[in-house]
Protein backbone atom coordinates (compact mmCIF):
# COMPACT_ATOMS: atom_id res chain seq x y z
CA UNK A 1 0.00 0.00 0.00
CA UNK A 2 1.38 3.37 -0.98
CA UNK A 3 1.50 6.34 1.29
CA UNK A 4 -1.87 8.10 1.06
CA UNK A 5 -1.57 11.85 0.44
CA UNK A 6 -3.21 13.54 3.41
CA UNK A 7 -4.49 16.50 1.37
CA UNK A 8 -6.54 14.18 -0.82
CA UNK A 9 -8.35 12.76 2.17
CA UNK A 10 -8.82 16.20 3.65
CA UNK A 11 -10.41 17.29 0.40
CA UNK A 12 -12.58 14.19 0.38
CA UNK A 13 -13.81 15.02 3.84
CA UNK A 14 -14.51 18.62 3.00
CA UNK A 15 -16.40 17.96 -0.16
CA UNK A 16 -19.22 15.81 1.14
CA UNK A 17 -18.68 13.60 -1.80
CA UNK A 18 -19.91 12.16 -5.90
CA UNK A 19 -21.20 10.41 -8.71
CA UNK A 20 -19.93 10.03 -12.15
CA UNK A 21 -23.32 8.56 -12.84
CA UNK A 22 -25.82 11.38 -12.77
CA UNK A 23 -28.99 10.20 -11.06
CA UNK A 24 -28.36 6.42 -10.97
CA UNK A 25 -32.00 5.92 -10.01
CA UNK A 26 -34.65 7.39 -12.29
CA UNK A 27 -38.42 7.92 -12.05
CA UNK A 28 -40.75 4.93 -11.68
CA UNK A 29 -40.84 3.15 -15.02
CA UNK A 30 -37.84 4.98 -16.48
CA UNK A 31 -34.99 3.51 -18.53
CA UNK A 32 -31.49 4.97 -18.60
CA UNK A 33 -28.35 4.13 -20.58
CA UNK A 34 -24.97 5.24 -19.27
CA UNK A 35 -21.52 5.03 -20.83
CA UNK A 36 -18.43 5.90 -18.82
CA UNK A 37 -14.78 5.91 -19.78
CA UNK A 38 -12.05 7.01 -17.40
CA UNK A 39 -8.31 6.51 -16.98
CA UNK A 40 -8.69 2.82 -16.11
CA UNK A 41 -11.84 1.37 -17.61
CA UNK A 42 -14.77 1.80 -19.96
CA UNK A 43 -18.27 0.66 -19.09
CA UNK A 44 -21.84 0.61 -20.30
CA UNK A 45 -24.90 0.32 -18.08
CA UNK A 46 -28.57 0.06 -18.99
CA UNK A 47 -30.90 0.25 -16.02
CA UNK A 48 -34.60 0.21 -15.29
CA UNK A 49 -36.20 1.93 -12.31
CA UNK A 50 -39.19 0.01 -10.89
CA UNK A 51 -39.57 2.53 -8.07
CA UNK A 52 -37.82 5.82 -7.32
CA UNK A 53 -36.03 3.99 -4.51
CA UNK A 54 -33.97 1.58 -6.63
CA UNK A 55 -32.90 0.58 -10.10
CA UNK A 56 -31.64 -2.63 -11.64
CA UNK A 57 -29.43 -2.90 -14.68
CA UNK A 58 -26.97 -4.83 -16.78
CA UNK A 59 -23.43 -3.53 -16.83
CA UNK A 60 -20.38 -4.33 -18.96
CA UNK A 61 -16.98 -3.04 -17.88
CA UNK A 62 -13.65 -3.32 -19.65
CA UNK A 63 -10.65 -2.84 -17.40
CA UNK A 64 -7.99 -1.65 -19.84
CA UNK A 65 -5.17 -1.68 -17.27
CA UNK A 66 -5.64 -5.29 -16.18
CA UNK A 67 -7.12 -6.80 -19.34
CA UNK A 68 -10.36 -8.21 -18.08
CA UNK A 69 -14.04 -7.55 -18.57
CA UNK A 70 -16.95 -7.89 -16.16
CA UNK A 71 -20.55 -8.53 -17.16
CA UNK A 72 -22.76 -8.01 -14.15
CA UNK A 73 -26.21 -7.38 -12.73
CA UNK A 74 -26.07 -3.93 -11.21
CA UNK A 75 -28.61 -2.77 -8.60
CA UNK A 76 -28.55 0.72 -7.11
CA UNK A 77 -30.49 1.75 -4.01
CA UNK A 78 -31.41 5.29 -3.09
CA UNK A 79 -30.90 5.18 0.66
CA UNK A 80 -31.79 8.80 1.31
CA UNK A 81 -32.76 11.90 -0.61
CA UNK A 82 -32.64 15.27 1.05
CA UNK A 83 -35.05 17.79 -0.44
CA UNK A 84 -35.01 21.52 -0.30
CA UNK A 85 -36.49 24.33 -2.31
CA UNK A 86 -33.06 25.04 -3.78
CA UNK A 87 -31.08 21.85 -3.33
CA UNK A 88 -31.11 18.11 -3.53
CA UNK A 89 -28.84 15.61 -1.81
CA UNK A 90 -28.66 11.87 -2.38
CA UNK A 91 -27.06 8.85 -0.77
CA UNK A 92 -26.88 5.68 -2.85
CA UNK A 93 -25.60 2.17 -2.36
CA UNK A 94 -24.57 0.38 -5.51
CA UNK A 95 -23.19 -3.04 -6.26
CA UNK A 96 -23.01 -5.86 -8.70
CA UNK A 97 -22.29 -9.51 -9.22
CA UNK A 98 -21.23 -11.13 -12.45
CA UNK A 99 -18.54 -12.87 -14.41
CA UNK A 100 -15.01 -11.62 -15.06
CA UNK A 101 -13.25 -12.79 -18.22
CA UNK A 102 -9.79 -12.12 -19.63
CA UNK A 103 -9.39 -9.81 -22.62
CA UNK A 104 -6.56 -9.02 -25.04
CA UNK A 105 -5.03 -12.50 -24.67
CA UNK A 106 -5.28 -12.61 -20.88
CA UNK A 107 -5.15 -16.41 -20.27
CA UNK A 108 -6.83 -16.43 -16.87
CA UNK A 109 -10.06 -18.40 -16.64
CA UNK A 110 -13.43 -16.84 -15.94
CA UNK A 111 -14.13 -15.82 -12.37
CA UNK A 112 -17.04 -14.53 -10.33
CA UNK A 113 -16.72 -10.82 -9.67
CA UNK A 114 -18.50 -8.83 -6.99
CA UNK A 115 -18.34 -5.14 -6.24
CA UNK A 116 -20.08 -2.56 -4.13
CA UNK A 117 -19.82 0.95 -2.85
CA UNK A 118 -21.41 4.21 -1.88
CA UNK A 119 -22.27 7.28 -3.89
CA UNK A 120 -23.40 10.61 -2.53
CA UNK A 121 -24.08 13.98 -4.06
CA UNK A 122 -25.43 17.40 -3.19
CA UNK A 123 -26.36 19.99 -5.75
CA UNK A 124 -28.14 23.22 -6.38
CA UNK A 125 -28.66 24.74 -9.80
CA UNK A 126 -25.17 26.20 -9.68
CA UNK A 127 -23.10 24.13 -7.24
CA UNK A 128 -22.29 20.44 -7.18
CA UNK A 129 -20.23 18.17 -4.93
CA UNK A 130 -20.13 14.42 -4.89
CA UNK A 131 -18.27 11.34 -3.76
CA UNK A 132 -18.23 7.75 -4.84
CA UNK A 133 -16.27 4.68 -3.97
CA UNK A 134 -16.15 1.06 -5.02
CA UNK A 135 -14.44 -2.09 -3.90
CA UNK A 136 -14.13 -4.82 -6.54
CA UNK A 137 -13.16 -8.43 -5.94
CA UNK A 138 -12.58 -10.20 -9.24
CA UNK A 139 -10.86 -13.32 -7.92
CA UNK A 140 -7.57 -14.07 -9.63
CA UNK A 141 -8.00 -10.98 -11.78
CA UNK A 142 -7.39 -8.99 -8.63
CA UNK A 143 -9.19 -6.69 -6.25
CA UNK A 144 -9.38 -2.93 -6.49
CA UNK A 145 -10.53 -0.01 -4.42
CA UNK A 146 -11.22 3.42 -5.81
CA UNK A 147 -12.79 6.61 -4.58
CA UNK A 148 -13.38 9.97 -6.19
CA UNK A 149 -14.60 13.38 -5.19
CA UNK A 150 -15.96 15.88 -7.59
CA UNK A 151 -16.88 19.54 -7.28
CA UNK A 152 -18.24 21.90 -9.86
CA UNK A 153 -20.23 24.97 -10.63
CA UNK A 154 -22.51 26.17 -13.39
CA UNK A 155 -21.52 29.54 -14.85
CA UNK A 156 -25.20 30.21 -15.64
CA UNK A 157 -28.54 28.66 -14.72
CA UNK A 158 -30.43 27.18 -17.65
CA UNK A 159 -34.15 26.51 -17.52
CA UNK A 160 -36.00 23.36 -18.60
CA UNK A 161 -34.88 22.14 -22.01
CA UNK A 162 -32.05 24.64 -22.34
CA UNK A 163 -28.37 23.75 -22.52
CA UNK A 164 -26.87 23.48 -19.04
CA UNK A 165 -23.09 23.73 -18.70
CA UNK A 166 -21.00 22.74 -15.70
CA UNK A 167 -17.29 23.10 -15.04
CA UNK A 168 -16.00 20.39 -12.72
CA UNK A 169 -12.89 18.89 -11.21
CA UNK A 170 -12.66 15.26 -10.21
CA UNK A 171 -9.94 13.92 -7.93
CA UNK A 172 -9.73 10.15 -7.88
CA UNK A 173 -7.74 7.87 -5.63
CA UNK A 174 -6.75 4.34 -6.62
CA UNK A 175 -4.25 3.12 -4.02
CA UNK A 176 -2.94 0.22 -6.11
CA UNK A 177 -2.06 2.39 -9.10
CA UNK A 178 1.33 3.94 -9.75
CA UNK A 179 -0.39 7.32 -9.94
CA UNK A 180 -2.58 6.83 -6.89
CA UNK A 181 -4.16 10.28 -6.93
CA UNK A 182 -5.02 12.04 -10.16
CA UNK A 183 -7.03 15.05 -11.27
CA UNK A 184 -9.46 15.33 -14.15
CA UNK A 185 -10.97 18.69 -15.06
CA UNK A 186 -14.10 18.25 -17.13
CA UNK A 187 -17.02 20.02 -18.66
CA UNK A 188 -20.55 18.68 -18.37
CA UNK A 189 -23.21 19.49 -20.94
CA UNK A 190 -26.78 18.76 -19.99
CA UNK A 191 -29.76 19.20 -22.27
CA UNK A 192 -33.11 17.51 -21.90
CA UNK A 193 -32.67 13.75 -21.51
CA UNK A 194 -28.98 13.78 -22.47
CA UNK A 195 -25.84 14.41 -20.45
CA UNK A 196 -22.30 14.43 -21.86
CA UNK A 197 -19.07 14.88 -19.90
CA UNK A 198 -15.72 15.55 -21.53
CA UNK A 199 -12.55 15.66 -19.50
CA UNK A 200 -8.86 14.94 -19.49
CA UNK A 201 -6.80 13.29 -16.77
CA UNK A 202 -3.79 15.54 -16.26
CA UNK A 203 -1.62 12.96 -14.55
CA UNK A 204 -1.90 9.97 -16.87
CA UNK A 205 -2.98 11.77 -20.05
CA UNK A 206 -6.21 9.84 -20.52
CA UNK A 207 -9.50 11.29 -21.73
CA UNK A 208 -12.74 11.05 -19.78
CA UNK A 209 -15.95 10.58 -21.73
CA UNK A 210 -19.27 9.98 -20.03
CA UNK A 211 -22.69 9.86 -21.65
CA UNK A 212 -26.13 9.40 -20.12
CA UNK A 213 -29.50 9.26 -21.83
CA UNK A 214 -32.77 9.00 -19.94
CA UNK A 215 -35.82 7.57 -21.69
CA UNK B 1 1.13 17.51 -8.19
CA UNK B 2 1.62 21.26 -8.57
CA UNK B 3 -1.00 21.28 -11.32
CA UNK B 4 -3.50 19.51 -9.05
CA UNK B 5 -2.88 21.96 -6.21
CA UNK B 6 -3.41 24.88 -8.58
CA UNK B 7 -6.61 23.39 -9.95
CA UNK B 8 -7.96 22.80 -6.45
CA UNK B 9 -7.20 26.38 -5.49
CA UNK B 10 -8.95 27.71 -8.61
CA UNK B 11 -11.96 25.47 -8.02
CA UNK B 12 -12.19 26.46 -4.36
CA UNK B 13 -12.15 30.13 -5.34
CA UNK B 14 -14.83 29.55 -7.96
CA UNK B 15 -17.01 27.65 -5.50
CA UNK B 16 -16.64 30.42 -2.94
CA UNK B 17 -17.65 33.00 -5.54
CA UNK B 18 -20.62 30.92 -6.66
CA UNK B 19 -21.72 30.37 -3.05
CA UNK B 20 -21.55 34.09 -2.38
CA UNK B 21 -23.61 34.77 -5.49
CA UNK B 22 -26.15 32.13 -4.48
CA UNK B 23 -26.46 33.69 -1.02
CA UNK B 24 -26.98 37.12 -2.55
CA UNK B 25 -29.67 35.63 -4.79
CA UNK B 26 -31.26 33.97 -1.75
CA UNK B 27 -31.30 37.27 0.15
CA UNK B 28 -32.72 39.00 -2.89
CA UNK B 29 -35.56 36.48 -3.05
CA UNK B 30 -36.34 36.93 0.64
CA UNK B 31 -36.51 40.66 0.13
CA UNK B 32 -38.82 40.25 -2.82
CA UNK B 33 -41.17 38.02 -0.87
CA UNK B 34 -42.00 40.99 1.34
CA UNK B 35 -43.60 42.67 -1.65
CA UNK B 36 -46.53 40.61 -2.81
CA UNK B 37 -46.88 41.87 -6.34
CA UNK B 38 -43.29 42.47 -7.39
CA UNK B 39 -42.20 40.76 -10.56
CA UNK B 40 -39.31 38.27 -10.38
CA UNK B 41 -36.09 39.55 -11.88
CA UNK B 42 -34.48 36.58 -13.65
CA UNK B 43 -32.34 37.95 -16.47
CA UNK B 44 -32.35 34.69 -18.36
CA UNK B 45 -36.12 34.31 -18.16
CA UNK B 46 -37.13 36.71 -20.86
CA UNK B 47 -39.13 34.25 -22.90
CA UNK B 48 -42.21 36.04 -24.08
CA UNK B 49 -44.44 33.11 -23.32
CA UNK B 50 -43.25 32.71 -19.72
CA UNK B 51 -44.77 34.91 -17.07
CA UNK B 52 -43.73 34.55 -13.47
CA UNK B 53 -44.56 36.70 -10.48
CA UNK B 54 -43.99 36.63 -6.76
CA UNK B 55 -47.06 36.65 -4.66
CA UNK B 56 -47.32 35.86 -0.96
CA UNK B 57 -45.21 33.54 1.08
CA UNK B 58 -47.04 30.30 1.82
CA UNK B 59 -45.27 29.79 5.15
CA UNK B 60 -43.96 26.32 4.35
CA UNK B 61 -40.70 25.86 6.23
CA UNK B 62 -38.85 23.89 3.57
CA UNK B 63 -39.92 26.22 0.79
CA UNK B 64 -39.06 29.35 2.71
CA UNK B 65 -36.44 30.49 0.22
CA UNK B 66 -38.69 29.85 -2.76
CA UNK B 67 -40.87 32.53 -4.26
CA UNK B 68 -44.51 31.53 -4.65
CA UNK B 69 -44.92 30.83 -8.33
CA UNK B 70 -47.93 31.14 -10.53
CA UNK B 71 -48.73 29.20 -13.68
CA UNK B 72 -45.99 29.24 -16.30
CA UNK B 73 -47.63 29.99 -19.63
CA UNK B 74 -46.26 27.93 -22.46
CA UNK B 75 -48.09 27.51 -25.76
CA UNK B 76 -49.44 24.12 -24.67
CA UNK B 77 -50.64 25.52 -21.38
CA UNK B 78 -52.34 28.48 -23.08
CA UNK B 79 -54.11 26.07 -25.43
CA UNK B 80 -55.24 23.86 -22.55
CA UNK B 81 -56.45 26.91 -20.62
CA UNK B 82 -58.44 28.13 -23.62
CA UNK B 83 -60.17 24.75 -23.72
CA UNK B 84 -61.37 25.25 -20.17
CA UNK B 85 -58.93 23.13 -18.17
CA UNK B 86 -58.24 23.81 -14.51
CA UNK B 87 -54.83 25.39 -13.83
CA UNK B 88 -52.72 23.93 -11.00
CA UNK B 89 -49.33 24.98 -9.69
CA UNK B 90 -47.36 22.70 -7.40
CA UNK B 91 -44.17 23.78 -5.63
CA UNK B 92 -41.73 20.87 -5.87
CA UNK B 93 -38.74 20.34 -3.61
CA UNK B 94 -35.47 19.11 -5.03
CA UNK B 95 -36.00 20.08 -8.65
CA UNK B 96 -32.57 21.33 -9.67
CA UNK B 97 -31.85 19.90 -13.12
CA UNK B 98 -33.32 18.81 -16.43
CA UNK B 99 -33.45 15.15 -15.37
CA UNK B 100 -35.77 16.25 -12.57
CA UNK B 101 -37.97 18.07 -15.07
CA UNK B 102 -38.03 15.07 -17.39
CA UNK B 103 -39.07 12.75 -14.57
CA UNK B 104 -41.99 15.02 -13.67
CA UNK B 105 -42.98 15.38 -17.31
CA UNK B 106 -42.90 11.61 -17.93
CA UNK B 107 -44.92 10.72 -14.84
CA UNK B 108 -47.58 13.41 -15.15
CA UNK B 109 -47.95 13.23 -18.92
CA UNK B 110 -49.06 9.60 -18.64
CA UNK B 111 -52.24 10.73 -16.89
CA UNK B 112 -55.29 11.31 -19.05
CA UNK B 113 -56.35 14.08 -16.67
CA UNK B 114 -53.31 16.18 -17.61
CA UNK B 115 -53.69 18.26 -20.78
CA UNK B 116 -50.49 20.31 -20.46
CA UNK B 117 -47.50 20.43 -18.16
CA UNK B 118 -44.36 22.49 -17.68
CA UNK B 119 -41.62 22.25 -15.05
CA UNK B 120 -40.01 25.61 -14.35
CA UNK B 121 -36.54 25.21 -12.85
CA UNK B 122 -36.39 28.91 -11.99
CA UNK B 123 -39.38 28.75 -9.65
CA UNK B 124 -39.15 24.99 -8.91
CA UNK B 125 -42.82 24.84 -9.79
CA UNK B 126 -44.85 22.33 -11.73
CA UNK B 127 -47.52 23.96 -13.88
CA UNK B 128 -50.41 21.74 -14.94
CA UNK B 129 -53.61 22.35 -16.83
CA UNK B 130 -56.15 19.57 -16.55
CA UNK B 131 -58.29 18.32 -19.39
CA UNK B 132 -61.78 19.92 -19.38
CA UNK B 133 -63.90 18.30 -16.67
CA UNK B 134 -61.01 16.23 -15.31
CA UNK B 135 -60.01 16.12 -11.67
CA UNK B 136 -56.66 15.38 -10.03
CA UNK B 137 -56.63 15.52 -6.24
CA UNK B 138 -53.86 17.09 -4.19
CA UNK B 139 -53.08 13.65 -2.80
CA UNK B 140 -52.71 12.20 -6.29
CA UNK B 141 -50.46 15.06 -7.38
CA UNK B 142 -48.27 14.50 -4.32
CA UNK B 143 -48.16 10.75 -5.04
CA UNK B 144 -47.21 11.30 -8.69
CA UNK B 145 -44.41 13.62 -7.58
CA UNK B 146 -43.12 10.87 -5.28
CA UNK B 147 -43.16 8.43 -8.23
CA UNK B 148 -41.00 10.93 -10.08
CA UNK B 149 -38.64 11.01 -7.08
CA UNK B 150 -39.61 14.38 -5.62
CA UNK B 151 -41.84 15.97 -3.01
CA UNK B 152 -44.58 18.54 -3.27
CA UNK B 153 -44.45 21.45 -0.83
CA UNK B 154 -47.64 23.23 -1.80
CA UNK B 155 -50.44 23.22 -4.37
CA UNK B 156 -52.51 26.10 -5.72
CA UNK B 157 -55.46 25.89 -8.06
CA UNK B 158 -57.67 28.13 -10.17
CA UNK B 159 -57.25 31.86 -9.73
CA UNK B 160 -54.60 31.36 -7.09
CA UNK B 161 -52.53 29.34 -9.56
CA UNK B 162 -53.04 32.01 -12.20
CA UNK B 163 -51.95 34.73 -9.81
CA UNK B 164 -55.37 36.38 -9.75
CA UNK B 165 -56.16 35.67 -6.09
CA UNK B 166 -56.55 38.75 -3.93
Amino acid sequence: MKHRPSWAFALAGLLTCEIAIARPVSYAGGWTVIEESDRQSSSALAHYTPSPKWSIGLRTEFNRDMDFAINSIHPTFLAKRWFGADYQGNLYFHGGIGSASGTHGNPLSDETAVYGGVMADWETRSLFVSYRNRYLDAGHFGDQFMQAVRAGFAPYEGDSGELHTWLMLEIDHRPEDQDAVTATPLVRFFKGPMLVELGYNLNVNQPLLNFTYRF
Amino acid sequence: MRIISTLIAVLAAALFAATTTAQEHHDHNQHEQQHDSMEMNHDHHDHAHHEQADQHHDGHAEASSQAVARLTRTDDIETALSEGGEPIVADVLGVVCDFCAIAMNKIFSKRDEVAAIYVDLDTKALSIVLAPGANLSDEMIADLAVQAGYRVAGIRRGNEALGNAS
